[in-house]
């Protein structure tokens, strides 16, 4: 590896560089969204509160139909008309790739005065701060080393530290989420979950990677090429078949998932009460309660969509109060009838099959994952299951992968699938928890002195393992 | 005979490898030799074959990659022009070769991922295997299998198992070695007392009665785990699944089972109304 040695930079920060610096920025770089904020000083046991220091940014620019382009945390603020909404990602596969857009984004959301959202969110002296960057688990070393180089040369942060996002949520605070109970000790600081296995099922993937106090079992990783991204498209795809072509629209369709889309348990039962020969036959009331109305946003109108309860006489309404001249409101509104999508969607990730896919389902990776392990190790990492990431918000995903689980498992282990209170900011908590204990970070994060005298192909080796 | 046949593959070249296979369809003159294969079997249970076709496979892959897509059409979305680049910059100087090419660099996840495994293809040839890492520890691996795990346990030598609410894990997870955590402190006061508790029958030593707690390894080993270097994202990805379920279809045109299959396209309908449906308007659209 031919890392050229960075420059050296100013007098004072090299005479600072020899101890990490004490404030303590996060980046949980999803891919689609970033989960930023500057760790506190201190613990804070109230979860709200300490989360309230980490902000949720999109990770992407968005052009617009009247091809404007907005950066990060300008899509929340600026845009108004979501149609033809086009994205450039930064985050490939879970993975940053495009560092251009990628230091866009940044720059937009943290160190442009103009830009950034709010004072908390500002990155003043970078030089003066210890960077955490999560990375998804078994990333391409070479993603790793522009990651490291960019981090300690185009910005100079201080400190930094580059790991694996779920290893993170090991710091949480898991004891009462489980129903363990908490032995606090005031004295010490804070220590990671002994025995923890994180389902990661974000955007781009899902990952299970079980934690072995607090370290990333490294062999037992494993990743199902699904996530969020994918459900979006395959309802998208759906519906612009059997419905309106909604190809373009990507951020609509996702809201339209997020707002129906739920796991069955029992999906069977499901498909029969959406079978469309109910309505023929007049059980009206069979598939109710499944199949619902989607009312789409209207730009003009600066209207949100929003989900109601399917109304089967719709049309024929519609068609009424045209001939009366009823208001243009009734008439302008655009419907999806969505019934047995919603639960066919989301249900890929626990048979990838059902689109041909040839990889296993979340639980049989788990199994997969706990196979290649120490026997004496599955009972506490099957009790200890901890789910994070969007897709984890689905409603059902929780119970359905619990039953699941039990169904699978060994008798003799207790199953336990639990879901923390903010399941996408749970694993920027875990780190600044993290950031607390001093002790551990000097352990292993580096400064920027170390960088510039061993260069980033150290770096690696040290991120990777103990050097 | 041979024909042309595209092998499924995941490569995203726009000009894709042809390859000539020897054709496996029906042949009068070979039927004898590979019976199985009968050119009406094929149509009539597409299932009973265990590998779809390839072309159907290459459709799923195509299929797949639609799914992956960020925008469904092909956009170039350029960095918003800045009046000035240099003016943020303030004390950070100048910019290194490193970041140079990076910020430069308009490679995809693909090309990183290529590049990689030609790297690793190479290292493979200069460096001999690894031994098998599977190798760590497998305590009572064998009994784990032949323990029932219904068996009723009445004299277990464990009789606080059904009884405690403290599932096995945490008493699993308890070695001399570990410093007492959270969760095991309730352990470690009941350990004791389950000693004294046991009842000699003449079953203890039976292996079917016996109640499984698989030991925990030792921290030498979990020592040994957690420096083990990370997989490369190929090797991580997850198999193909353990319990094999069979495949479910669904209709093409409504999302209800798939219950009738187009004789013309792999595709599948519910009823004779999607049936219609699919044959007017979109049969042999995708493949």
């Amino acid at each position: 590896m031919g890392a050229t040695k960075p420059r050296p930079s100013g007098k004072a920060s090299i005479a600072k560089a020899q101890t990490l610096p004490a404030r303590t920025f996060i980046i949980d770089n999803g891919a689609y969204t970033i989960k930023a904020g500057y760790a506190p000083d201190s613990i804070v046991e109230d979860e709200t509160k300490a989360l309230s220091a980490c902000s949720v940014i999109s990770n992407a620019l968005a052009k617009t139909r009247d091809n404007r382009v907005y950066v990060g945390s300008q899509l929340d603020t600026h845009i108004t008309d979501w149609n033809e909404l086009m994205f450039r990602r930064p985050v490939e596969k879970g993975y940053t790739v495009n560092w251009e857009a990628q230091k866009e984004v940044w720059e937009n959301s943290f160190f442009d005065e103009k830009t950034v959202r709010s004072k908390e969110l500002r990155i003043a002296k970078p030089e003066e701060t210890t960077l955490v960057l999560t990375e998804a688990p078994n990333a391409l070393p070479v993603l790793q080393k522009n990651a490291d180089e960019i981090v300690m040369e185009e910005w100079g942060f201080g400190g930094y530290l580059r790991c694996v996002g779920p290893s993170l949520n090991a710091w949480n605070e898991v004891q009462s989420l489980f129903g363990d109970p908490i032995v606090k000790k005031y004295d010490s600081a804070v220590s990671p979950r002994e025995c923890l296995l994180v389902v990661d099922s974000g955007y781009s993937h899902t990952t299970v990677t079980p934690l072995y106090k607090g370290q990333p079992l490294q062999r037992a990783i494993r990743r199902l090429d699904l996530g969020g991204k994918h459900l979006t498209n395959y309802l998208k795809e759906m519906v612009s078949m059997r419905q309106y072509n909604m190809v373009d629209e990507a951020y609509i369709i996702n809201e339209v998932k997020e707002a129906v889309c739920y796991v069955s348990d029992d999906f069977a039962r499901d498909m029969e009460r959406t079978w469309k020969g109910n309505r023929k036959r007049g059980q009206l009331d069979i598939d109710e309660g499944v199949t619902v109305d989607y009312v789409l946003p209207d730009p003009n109108g600066s209207k949100k969509g929003f989900m109601r309860p399917h109304d089967p006489l719709l049309n024929a309404k519609k068609r009424k109060s045209a001939i009366s001249g009823a208001t243009a409101e009734a008439l302008s509104e655009d419907v999806l009838v969505l019934s047995n999508e919603r639960f066919t969607v989301p249900e890929i990730l626990f048979s990838p099959s059902d689109i041909g896919m040839k990889q296993a389902g979340i639980t049989d990776m788990i199994l997969q994952s706990l196979s290649v392990l120490p026997i004496g190790l599955h009972p506490a990492l099957l009790a200890n299951v901890l789910v994070v990431g969007g897709n984890s918000l689905i409603p059902g995903f929780m119970d359905r992968l619990e039953k699941d689980l039990r169904e699978v498992a060994s008798a003799e282990c207790t199953v336990r699938v639990r879901r923390p209170q903010d399941p996408i900011r749970s694993t920027w908590l875990g780190a600044s928890r993290l950031a607390t204990n001093k002790e551990e970070m000097k352990k292993i994060a580096i400064t920027r002195q170390e960088y510039q005298e061993n260069g980033s192909a150290w770096a690696g080796r040290k991120f990777t393992g103990p050097v | 005979m041979y024909h042309v046949e595209l092998l499924p593959s995941t490569t995203t070249h726009l000009t894709p490898g042809w390859t000539y296979v020897p054709d496996r369809g029906f042949d009068p003159a070979k039927a004898a030799i590979t019976p199985t294969i009968g050119r009406k079997r094929g149509i009539r249970e597409p299932g009973s074959r265990g590998d779809v076709s390839s072309r159907q496979a290459n459709a799923i892959i195509r299929h797949l990659a639609e799914l992956d897509r960020e925008n469904h059409k092909d956009v170039h979305i350029p960095i918003p022009v800045k009046q000035k680049d240099a003016a943020g910059r303030g004390t950070r100087g100048k910019v290194t070769s490193n970041v140079r090419r990076i910020l430069q660099s308009q490679k995809t996840f693909r090309n990183y991922l290529d590049d990689e495994e030609a790297a690793l293809a190479q290292a493979a040839q200069a460096t001999t295997q690894r031994p098998p890492a599977n190798k760590v520890t497998k305590p009572s691996s064998l009994r784990r299998s032949s323990t029932p795990a219904t068996t009723p346990k009445p004299e277990s030598s464990r009789p606080k198992k059904q009884s405690s609410r403290v599932p096995a894990s945490q008493r699993a997870s308890m070695t001399p070695t570990e410093p007492p955590s959270a969760t095991t402190t309730e352990d470690t006061e009941k350990e004791p007392k389950d000693k004294q508790a046991l009842i000699k029958t003449e079953h203890d030593n039976d292996p079917l009665l016996r109640s499984f707690i698989p030991s925990a390894p030792s921290e030498r080993i979990m020592l040994a785990l957690l420096a083990e270097p990370p997989l490369t994202y190929n090797t991580s990805r997850a198999g193909p699944p353990i319990t094999i379920k069979s495949q479910r279809y669904f209709c093409c045109m409504c999302g209800y089972w798939g219950k009738i299959r187009c004789k013309n396209c792999p595709s599948r309908t519910c009823g004779l109304d999607c049936y219609k449906l699919h044959e007017d308007s979109r049969c042999g659209a995708f493949y």
